[in-house]
């Protein structure tokens, strides 16, 4: 489905830094005023891993995401960001460090008033670094990534909700980022359309080794992206270690569950059982 | 009495609960605004936003200000002639009518439209902005929100509320003078001529002051609302109904405290 030009991500790490984790939550909790949002949470993610967030609504996954950029600071622990700790940052590193991380958004989040082009261009065109010819290229070569050149002229209203999530993906594509983050990108979106994306992420993950962290509410995108490689323009089935991809639960705050899609599928516990089915 | 206990424990809790907010309010608007005051001289700097909100706040409100300011002047030119023709001093309608305008009523009710126009757009656009997450998402692009969105509107907001007020003035004087020389039958030179020469230095700088403080709330309430918006469209709505709301008191409040202070310093 996806084009053949895939956009270049940031050069490939020496092997002793593949060793190094890109990701880190070391004991983080968050708290809203007295309602305490996460807690305790830690894991970790090596570069070219994937790992796939589910739980309830509420569960604190989409804060999660937003913990990973900076967005937010957590109450308690710490948040390491290619060996960065997201909580000391002030205001200005964070957005120097979110150039190295791309996020699409749950309900795309597009800038409703700038075209397509402009919003897969924004953060050059706010930088101010690249010529517009180099930004048009740019911009041109990450829409043809997600199959959307087409649309280039077009308004966000103008766009299906699929689209939209691939323009999102597309605009945080277009700074090469080293990880990306994506907030149920498949949510309210038919299967056909729902499997063009996963094909997308698993595309980044196995072309460009984009160590990506992914919240979504359909377990079948999961196992899919858990299953299978984008093989020679195809899926492909492939064992679990090809595939650099594990789960986590979350439950009541804290992390429930944390390994393979084969743990998860044959768990005993009566919880993931419930959620599974 | 353990209930009247119980009813003076809930009316204590529900006061400090009351007072945190207040205060959280003005500490989170302190820092806002602060943070909008030193964008104006970080880099980048946003002209064309800025520029695009001066045509959306300066012309866009042209019209509504032109109609209040004209018939705000003609409305106090028939109060006014009606009273001052009792005592045989309709002459000085023309005197009262520019007096009233430029010290008051034209800084006050045009910032007032500006802000019923205005402070509930920025609100609106910048709330609808946060609830659908596209300031999160310029965030995570790497562009200030408050560089980008606060500071143009800002600039734009106190830079075009002063010409505002000084068309808003000349119109409400036009207005007086139409009514005055076609209702009453006035002199049109005597009406411009007393219009012109009771106002004083003073009057002029308290007229021209005013509006630049009404500017700087009417775009940092706005935004501040906007910026802070919370729960969907509803939180939107409630956001846009308190703006206008917080902008008019403040400009009223702000209206008393300003006239007191520069009338301290004109002795």
């Amino acid at each position: 489905m996806a084009g053949d030009m895939a956009p270049q991500t940031q050069a490939a790490p020496a092997a002793t830094a593949a060793e190094e984790p890109v990701l880190v939550f070391d004991r983080v909790s968050l708290s809203f005023g007295p309602q305490r949002v996460l807690d305790e949470i830690s894991f970790q993610l090596r570069r070219g891993d994937t790992k796939i967030l589910l739980g309830e609504a509420g569960a604190g996954k989409s804060v999660l995401l937003k913990l990973a950029l900076g967005l937010l600071r957590p109450s308690s622990g710490r948040v390491l960001v290619l060996g960065q700790e997201v909580g000391t940052l002030s205001e200005d590193a964070l957005f120097e460090m979110r150039r190295k991380i791309g996020i699409a958004f749950q309900e795309s989040a597009l800038f409703d008033s700038l075209s397509v082009r402009d919003n897969v261009g924004f953060r050059m065109l706010e930088e101010g670094s690249e010529s517009d010819d180099a930004i048009e290229a740019t911009v041109r070569k990450v829409l043809s990534f997600v199959e959307l050149e087409a649309a280039i002229e077009k308004m966000p209203v103008e766009l299906s909700g699929g689209m939209q999530h691939r323009v999102s993906i597309a605009r945080a594509l277009a700074t090469q980022p080293e990880i990306m983050l994506y907030d149920s990108p498949t949510g309210g979106l038919d299967p056909v359309t729902a499997t063009t994306i996963v094909e997308l992420i698993m595309k980044l993950r196995d072309q460009n080794k984009v160590t990506s962290l992914l919240v979504t509410h359909r377990l079948q995108d999961g196992f899919l992206l858990a299953t299978h490689v984008w093989e020679d323009g195809h899926l492909a089935p492939a064992p679990p270690e090809a595939t650099h991809t594990s789960f986590l639960l979350l439950r009541d705050r804290k992390i429930f569950f944390d390994g393979s899609a084969h743990d998860l599928q044959h768990h005993p516990d009566p919880y993931v059982r419930s959620f599974l089915d | 009495m353990p209930e009247v206990d119980a009813a003076t424990t809930g009316v204590g809790d529900a006061m400090s609960g009351w007072l945190k907010g207040l205060l959280q309010t003005l500490q989170e608007f302190t820092e806002q605004s602060a943070r909008a005051f030193r964008n104006i001289v970080a880099r980048p700097f946003y002209w064309g936003d800025t520029f695009l909100q001066m045509n959306l706040i300066g012309v866009g409100s042209l019209p509504i200000v032109v109609l209040t300011g004209f018939f705000t002047g003609a409305v106090m030119a028939l109060q006014l002639s009606a009273t001052l023709s009792t005592y045989g001093q309709i002459g000085r309608t023309g005197q009262l009518v520019s007096l009233s305008l430029v010290r008051e009523l034209g800084p006050v009710l045009t910032s007032l439209m500006v802000a019923g126009r205005n402070a509930a757009g920025m609100a609106s656009e910048l709330g609808s902005m946060v609830v659908t997450e596209q300031i999160d998402a310029m965030r995570a692009l790497g562009t200030d929100p408050s560089k980008k969105l606060v500071t143009p509107r800002l600039l734009a907001t106190v830079s075009m509320m002063f010409f505002l007020t000084v068309i808003s003035d000349f119109c409400g004087m036009l207005g007086g003078f139409v009514y005055s020389t076609v209702v009453i039958g006035l002199d049109p030179t005597q009406y411009w001529y007393s219009a012109i020469q009771i106002l004083g230095m003073d009057d002029v700088v308290q007229g021209l002051i005013k509006p630049l403080v009404f500017g700087l709330i009417v775009a940092l309430v706005g935004c501040y609302y906007g910026m802070n918006a919370r729960g969907g469209t509803q939180g939107v709505g409630r956001a846009t109904t308190q703006s206008v709301v917080a902008a008019s008191v403040l400009i009223i409040v702000s209206d008393f405290v300003v006239s007191r202070l520069l009338m301290g310093f004109g002795g």
